[in-house]
């Protein structure tokens, strides 16, 4: 049943607002898209075109060979063969869990004793099986979660939705939940697209990620390619950054127009960074655009005599920039430092399993890996500390479940639809 | 991973046709127009007919009424002599009694609410009898009761003269529009107090504040729903007609209300003085409206919040449960006991001769089921309930799901809009205004000839019914997230049954009580029956009242006593069987 997703040139107004533009993308059969971006950014309006529930302007939309949306045809949602989670899991109130997911199987028009067992296998297959008969309004946030997956998953639908399920709940459950999330809907085969605005959790479910902005999809690539090959500044910062330097391209520094790596001066010294898409070496103003998995506070500071600013940042320990420690906080694996560099700028989220001190001067390494130097189209501009979205956890570390209840993911404000 | 292809913004040409279509914003306001346009000609047939009849007053020359294109002689005629002093009289009674409704409305509110009173089930119940019951009903029954030759001389056999007095005068009136107004002032102030927690009386508690400190420091944050309950009771006792028909003009104290009719159902009809009438009164009605919306400028009371629990409810003792008991039981006495035994009285009374309890008798039940009389009325209305019940549901489901999305654009808003109107327009005014312009001559010519049959009078019992019943759905249909229907529609289900299965199991219970409450409303609805009725057919409310006006009072009475008891039991039967075919439905009972 499972089938291959493409959308090709999808687009949608309201009124005089472009919520999607020109959106192409294709999964392929049983692979797990999520679509990761900031409220407005049109990824809700996107999984309802899928849906059905919304009709897009102009574009297409194919599951394997049947036309969901092509030109004035709009198949009705009862007959994309899909299902979907809901962000509020929109369960009829007014059914016991076994007939919520009973009511999403009649579809397939099974004998009564087939789906009886069909709905309490599922139930069962997410820990559900004692609280068949309860009412939504009997059960917990995470129960009633569970139903609506179980109501997704029954029909075995070749395409699965998911409208940010886990936005409702705390972060404990949230990590709980997205493992389950990730091993039934694998094991069910479906092509899946989920969105999120949550960069910590798109990473941990993908085997691709689209990244929205606008209305556009900015980016589409594995977890890997976004997080080490930010297409813009906004990828970078959506999917986690310690902090941003601003500076300049330091002139001969880079190996050529060829090489992908570029030293950028900047207040807190010479940094070595990737070459973002459209820098060219003749710009003047970059930023430095920095993961926190990048940096590393050197093991023996009082080792390290350089001076500030003439490290190049990718040399052996102490040669990276020096600064101040100004928060310290403990997160049980070690401590997580925000540390002030000359020029004003801060590094957060930078962790090392030793304590520094409020106040302690520090040297860090910066592995240039983690660095991306992109044009700074507003020079001048201090880097704002406060800006940058929590750090995520690097993908080569995903978290565990005890690390993905430390760190906030980034909570925006309400998904406008 | 390599499968999946980047292609973003293609650079050549857009095979899908991605070119974004510049007649789409056209496109989607002509939409929302078609959208608006079955609201805008319902408004037209409902609405338009109160701007001809409100014109008349400034123009009579336009209708073919006078001789001036433009005069303001019918206000300088209205605001001088006896209707003067009738708008005075509706203004003063009208504030004295939004002013009682409120104070007892908050203390029902606050010991229903806030306390553990024993039967607050049945008090629930009584308050909504008492929103159902129509006004002229709790008037009939005290005339009942207090009249010479009524039911307490007789029992008594002795003149209540003192109590008539106070009935069938400005006290009396002024209790029975209070009485009428308590369920609204109680639906405007409850959800405030239930809401509100203990939190601040706990705090000013706390800081040291006795109970007369805590009170007024409550009272501001209980103002929007004071306020609120003020306006509406203020508004509906103004426009009410039911007691200037029968109480205030037995006692010869005139109000707007019934000014307004005499002038239209005089001969020759007087519509430019009604029309003034009419103008004033809205003014009045606008006046409340706006000094309650002025009174929450700039002030946010939000006292609901996800932190907010419910309060829990102080345990009375047992000297506060028998005061609680005696308040609450009191003002039920008062205002539906009372008038309910003077009917009840009144019509197992015998016609004449001495009053012994083995004197009681059906015989007034036997003649009004034997004349037919009352038989042919209450099928009349019985039909014309019915329809426009049926109607104001349907109309009423569509008005209320656009009302829930209201900002959904300007198809909203002006639905919003004319609803307000429509809740706020008077029915004496609306059914003058509907007499005026469906008797202008242009009408006829149009083809339009609606005056005079019962689907001009269905028409207005629509206007009057729409609203409220539009209300009453926003809020369930409002409840009811969109994800639920589309959940349903996503996993397979088409339109229709996805609705009856996700949907309506949950709105059974407010539809129900829609209907009911149109039901009723339009069974004993007593103004825009007076002045819309066919010729030859009689709606139970003026057959009753025309027997009130003297010749047989136990007949009219009798008459009531059987309508009421149909109508609840009408009301008891529905309930019974939504409960029993729909058990969730009930658990998850949005209304009541």
């Amino acid at each position: 049943m499972t089938a291959r997703l493409r959308v090709e040139n999808l687009s949608k107004s309201f009124g005089a607002a472009r919520v999607l533009d020109r959106v192409s993308f294709t999964v392929p059969p049983g692979r797990f898209l999520v679509l990761l971006g900031p409220s407005g950014s049109g990824k809700t309006t996107l999984l309802r075109c899928l849906a059905g529930i919304e009709r897009a302007d102009s574009g297409s939309i194919h599951l394997g060979e049947l036309p969901l949306a092509r030109g004035r045809t709009h198949l009705a949602p009862d007959r994309r063969d899909l299902a979907m989670v809901f962000q509020d899991y929109a369960l009829w109130p007014h059914m016991s869990a076994t007939a919520n997911v009973g009511y999403a199987l009649r579809r397939r028009r099974l004998d009564r004793e087939q789906a009886r067992l069909r709905v309490e296998r599922v139930l069962e297959r997410v820990g559900l099986s004692g609280q068949a008969e309860q009412y939504p309004h009997q059960l917990s946030g995470g129960q009633q979660q569970r139903v609506a997956l179980a109501r997704a998953l029954v029909a075995e639908p070749g395409l699965l939705l998911f409208d940010e399920p886990l936005s409702n709940l705390d972060a404990d459950l949230r990590e709980r939940l997205r493992v389950e999330i990730a091993t039934l809907t694998r094991e069910s085969g479906a092509t899946v697209v989920y969105i999120t605005h949550d960069q910590a959790e798109a990473f941990a479910l993908a085997d691709e990620i689209g990244v929205l902005e606008g209305g556009s999809l900015v980016q589409l690539g594995s977890p890997e390619d976004v997080y080490h090959r930010p297409a813009s500044p906004f990828v970078a910062r959506f999917t986690g950054l310690a902090g941003e330097l601003p500076g300049e391209l330091a002139p001969g520094s880079a190996g050529g127009a060829a090489c992908d790596r570029v030293a950028v001066r900047t207040a807190a010294g010479v940094v070595t960074a990737v070459r973002g898409d459209r820098l060219a070496l003749t710009d003047g103003a970059v930023r430095v655009l920095i993961r926190p998995a990048a940096v590393a506070l050197a093991r023996d500071p009082g080792a390290g005599s350089g001076s500030d600013g003439d490290g190049d940042g990718s040399g052996g320990p102490g040669g990276g920039p020096a600064g101040t420690v100004v928060d310290t906080a403990y997160r049980g694996r070690g401590y997580d430092h925000v540390v002030e560099l000359p020029g004003g700028a801060r590094l957060t989220g930078i962790f090392d399993r030793r304590a520094h001190p409020r106040g302690a001067r520090v040297h860090l390494l910066l592995d240039p890996e983690g660095c991306f130097a992109f044009a700074d189209p507003r020079p001048g501009r201090p880097a704002e500390p406060g800006t940058a979205p929590a750090p995520a956890p690097a993908p080569a570390a995903r978290a565990s479940a005890a690390d993905a209840a430390e760190t906030d993911p980034v909570r925006t404000t309400l998904e406008v639809r | 991973m390599a499968e999946t292809t980047t292609a973003t913004r293609p650079p050549g040409p857009d095979p899908a046709g991605a070119d974004p279509r510049p007649h789409a914003l056209a496109a989607a306001r002509l939409r929302s127009a078609a959208r608006a346009l079955p609201w805008t000609l319902f408004a037209a047939v409902l609405l338009l007919p109160v701007g001809g009849f409100l014109l008349v007053a400034f123009s009579p020359r336009l209708f073919d009424q006078g001789g001036s294109w433009f005069t303001l002689s019918a206000f300088r005629q209205v605001l001088t002599g006896w209707t003067a002093r009738a708008l005075v009289d509706t203004c003063l009674v009208g504030a004295a009694a939004a002013v009682l409704a409120t104070v007892v409305a908050t203390a029902l509110a606050w010991i229903t609410e806030r306390t553990d009173l024993a039967g607050r089930g049945l008090w629930r119940l009584l308050l909504w009898a008492l929103l159902l019951a129509p006004s002229y009903l709790e008037s009939l029954g005290w005339t009942w009761l207090v009249e010479p030759q009524g039911v307490l001389s007789r029992l008594l056999g002795q003149d209540p003269a003192v109590l008539r007095g106070l009935v069938f005068g400005p006290v009396g009136v002024i209790w029975v529009l209070a009485s009428r107004g308590v369920p609204f002032a109680y639906l405007a102030v409850s959800a405030l107090i239930r809401g509100m927690g203990r939190e601040f009386e706990d705090a000013a508690r706390t800081y040291g504040a006795g109970r007369a400190a805590t009170a007024r420091l409550l009272l501001p944050i209980l103002a929007p729903g004071l306020w609120a309950g003020f306006a509406i009771v203020f508004a509906e006792s103004i426009s009410d007609y039911g007691v200037a028909a029968t109480l205030a003009a037995q006692a010869n104290f005139p109000l707007v209300t019934g000014a307004m009719e005499q002038s239209v159902s005089t001969f020759p009809a007087q519509f430019q003085l009604a029309s003034a009438m009419g103008w004033l009164l809205l003014g009045l009605v606008a006046l409340a409206l706006l000094a309650q919306r002025r009174s929450m400028r700039g002030r946010s009371f939000t006292v609901l919040s996800g932190r907010t629990r419910p309060a829990v409810r102080s345990r009375l003792s047992a000297r506060g449960q028998a005061a609680a008991l005696g308040t609450v039981g009191g003002f039920f006495l008062l205002s539906l006991g009372v008038p309910a035994f003077g009917a009840a009285a009144a019509s197992l009374l015998p016609s004449g001769g001495r009053v012994t309890l083995s004197a009681l008798t059906l015989a007034n039940f036997r003649q009004v089921l034997r004349s037919g009389e009352m038989l042919s009325a209450l099928g009349y209305s019985a039909r014309m309930s019915v329809i426009t019940a049926s109607a104001a549901l349907v109309l009423g489901a569509f008005a209320g799901r656009a009302l829930a999305r209201r900002g959904s654009g300007a198809a909203g808003r002006l639905l919003d809009l004319l609803l307000l109107a429509s809740i706020a327009l008077p029915s004496v005014l609306l059914a003058s205004g509907y007499i005026f312009t469906y008797n202008l001559p242009p009408a006829s010519e149009l083809g339009v000839n609606l005056y005079g049959t019962s689907t001009l009078l269905v028409l207005g019992y629509l206007a009057g019914a729409l609203p409220s019943a539009a209300r009453l759905l926003s809020g369930s249909l409002g409840q009811i997230s969109d994800s639920l229907l589309w959940a349903a529609r996503v996993h397979g289900r088409p339109a229709a049954s996805a609705w009856s299965g996700a949907v309506l199991p949950l709105v059974a219970g407010s539809l129900v009580w829609t209907w009911l409450i149109a039901f009723c409303g339009t069974l004993l609805e007593l103004p825009v029956s007076q002045l819309l009725a066919p010729p030859g057919d009689e709606p139970l409310s003026v057959a009753i009242t025309r027997q009130l006006q003297g010749y047989d009072v136990g007949s009219g009475a009798a008459m009531t006593v059987l309508v009421v008891a149909a109508a609840l039991a009408l009301i008891a039967a529905a309930l019974g069987a939504l409960r029993l075919l729909l058990p969730a439905a009930h658990r998850l009972e949005a209304v009541a």
